[in-house]
């Protein structure tokens, strides 16, 4: 662990009574990188995030947050200016406008701004005098998250920013977490979203039933865990011939042809329309399949993740 | 916006000050929770009046101005109890379901400072509320307080202070909001029908009044009426303000063992 390193979590154990949460985790982020939890609902992200930010005393572990500890109790007094939470679920004062939330959480910090210029980054510019309960959901989480960093803090906690949220408000949160990278920030965010983590992360943490089961850049996972590439099309009069056989599993009902491609599937695309030229035959209905994240997690967990999109929350 | 302008947001650094933090927060505790809510407005301003006005008339204590000399410092002294019970014990649930005692604990803002500000907004609230019951009570039934005015705001601050104190018992002992208001209100309104507030006890049998005294509802409220109303000398009731330390006490024992912020 060096200082290029703004979160450090070594052999982080988290029980309640019988039930563990979190099962020996441990992981470290680069300053400036953005990582993310990605897992089912329950497999201990939450608890792990929660940890980092002085909500959860761990039952074992350390867990270090710009070399602060966040389970002693002055380490986290200087650590709270210094960092942005957005939680899941938290309700604000119904009768709260976006603007008095934004100027009185700016007190907590120190801050005596304008909130007009925060909230036109999460999209809320036109909605200072609006009562945060007459706000949709995924307005709430844009306010939320304008709470979170609108002091500049150094590192942002996450937890499922995007849930249940509007393809607009995923958009422009999504948008604000990039340009939140690009002027330096770190950032942890943990979400059962597959997009929302091969979109966002520069380094994912898959975690299950406690444990972290794989940890890599999204491509990495996805080169590593996701399995080959294949190529489907249909053509009459095809026939697998010698030229092509080497280029992966061939499997064909009638004139349906499936290749699983070993290696690059651009090449042995090449190779399939040439050959078919030469025979003469048409190729139709033609589908490459590209491995995704969502293989890559279903070959290391064994399971699908929910889908999200059918979640009411 | 783009990555550049964010990095040279004008964003001066900070100076936090828990002061300007508690007078932010008990500001918008007002506006947030009373001014915008026409219902509290309601209930805790325009009902003691009516209440007033109507007991008055309808206790049937020889006089309605007599009636009303009791009720003034019964009906604030009510509301005292459901500043604490509710206005705070309550609020403090609520804001633990709603998960906003654990957003505010991970800012810089001291979760005292919170506390206090809540404390200080009902606090500003029960002054608007006795000062209206006192000019009521004054104007409708010539009513005066005449005990010396350093005494009578030290026995309510005391009552207060004790009531704060039991309310916060509630927050620190009831899981939920729900039954945390369901707590406040069986508190709130028996006892300010058995503690001399509304209707005097001497009207229960005397085994039944010696025992309602052992409240420290009853004790506020005696010595409360005794010296703003009555014009007694703050010592006569130093038996009773010594029983509201006893209470306050025991309930900041109780809070501070299982109060929890999040």
């Amino acid at each position: 662990m060096g200082t290029a390193d703004a979160i450090v979590v070594d052999r982080l154990v988290k029980r309640y009574g019988d039930l563990t949460a979190v099962a020996d985790i441990s992981f470290s982020v680069r300053r400036g990188s953005i990582f993310g939890l990605l897992g089912r609902n329950g497999a201990g992200k939450t608890t792990t995030l929660e940890s980092c930010i002085g909500l959860i005393a761990p039952t074992s572990g350390t867990v270090r947050v710009l070399g602060f500890d966040p389970a002693d109790r002055r380490d986290l007094a200087r650590l709270r200016p210094r960092m942005g939470v957005q939680l899941q679920a938290t309700s604000l004062p119904e009768k709260a406008t976006v603007g008095e939330l934004l100027r009185l959480y700016g007190t907590y910090y120190g801050l005596r701004g304008n909130p007009a210029s925060v909230a036109s980054r999460v999209g809320l510019g036109d909605k200072l005098d609006r009562f945060a309960g007459k706000l949709s959901g995924g307005e709430q989480q844009r306010l939320a998250l304008a709470l979170a960093l609108q002091h500049d803090p150094d590192v942002l906690f996450l937890d499922e920013p995007t849930s249940g949220m509007d393809v607009y408000g995923r958009h422009v949160l999504w948008r604000e977490i990039g340009a939140l990278r690009s002027s330096g920030k770190t950032m942890i965010l943990t979400t059962h979203y597959i997009e929302e983590a091969e979109h966002l992360c520069d380094e994912i943490c898959i975690v299950q039933t406690g444990k972290i089961v794989a940890r890599d850049t999204p491509a990495a996972l996805v080169a590593r865990y996701g399995g080959d590439a294949s190529i489907e099309f249909a053509a009459r009069g095809f026939s697998v011939g010698a030229a092509l056989a080497g280029l992966g599993r061939w499997a064909h009902d009638g004139d349906r042809y499936t290749l699983v491609a070993r290696g690059e599937p651009g090449h042995a695309l090449a190779k399939i329309v040439e050959y078919a030229n030469a025979l003469g035959v048409t190729i139709a209905a033609l589908d490459l399949h590209r491995p995704s994240l969502e293989d890559a997690f279903l070959a290391i967990t064994g399971e699908r993740i929910e889908d999200p999109r059918s979640e009411a929350a | 916006m783009s990555a550049a302008a964010l990095a040279t947001a004008p964003l001066e650094r900070p100076r936090r000050s828990q002061f300007r933090m508690l007078l932010a927060q008990t500001r918008m505790n007002f506006v947030w929770y009373f001014w915008r809510d026409g219902e509290m407005i309601f209930w805790s301003l325009a009902i003691p009046v009516f209440f007033l006005v109507v007991f008055s008339f309808a206790l049937g204590m020889g006089s309605a101005q007599r009636a009303s000399a009791f009720l003034v410092p019964g009906l604030i002294a009510a509301q005292v109890f459901s500043s604490g019970f509710w206005g705070v014990g309550a609020m403090l649930a609520t804001f633990r379901e709603k998960k906003l005692l654990r957003r505010v604990y991970l800012t810089p803002l001291n979760p005292w400072t919170f506390f206090s500000a809540l404390v200080l907004y009902r606090m500003t609230l029960l002054a608007m509320q006795a000062t209206l019951l006192i000019l009521a009570g004054a104007l409708v039934f010539k009513v005066h307080v005449v005990g010396n005015p350093f005494a009578v705001l030290g026995i309510l601050a005391l009552g207060a202070a004790t009531f704060v104190a039991l309310g916060t018992v509630i927050g620190a002992l009831v899981k939920t909001a729900e039954s945390a208001n369901n707590f406040a209100s069986v508190l709130t309104v028996p006892l300010s029908f058995l503690s001399d507030a509304y209707i005097p006890i001497n009207n229960f049998p005397a085994p039944v009044a010696h025992a309602l005294r052992l409240l420290p509802s009853t004790q506020f409220v005696d010595a409360f009426r005794g010296i703003a109303i009555y014009g007694e000398p703050i010592w006569h009731y130093a038996g009773w303000m010594g029983a509201l330390v006893l209470w306050m006490a025991g309930a900041i024992a109780v809070s501070a063992r299982y109060f929890r912020w999040i």
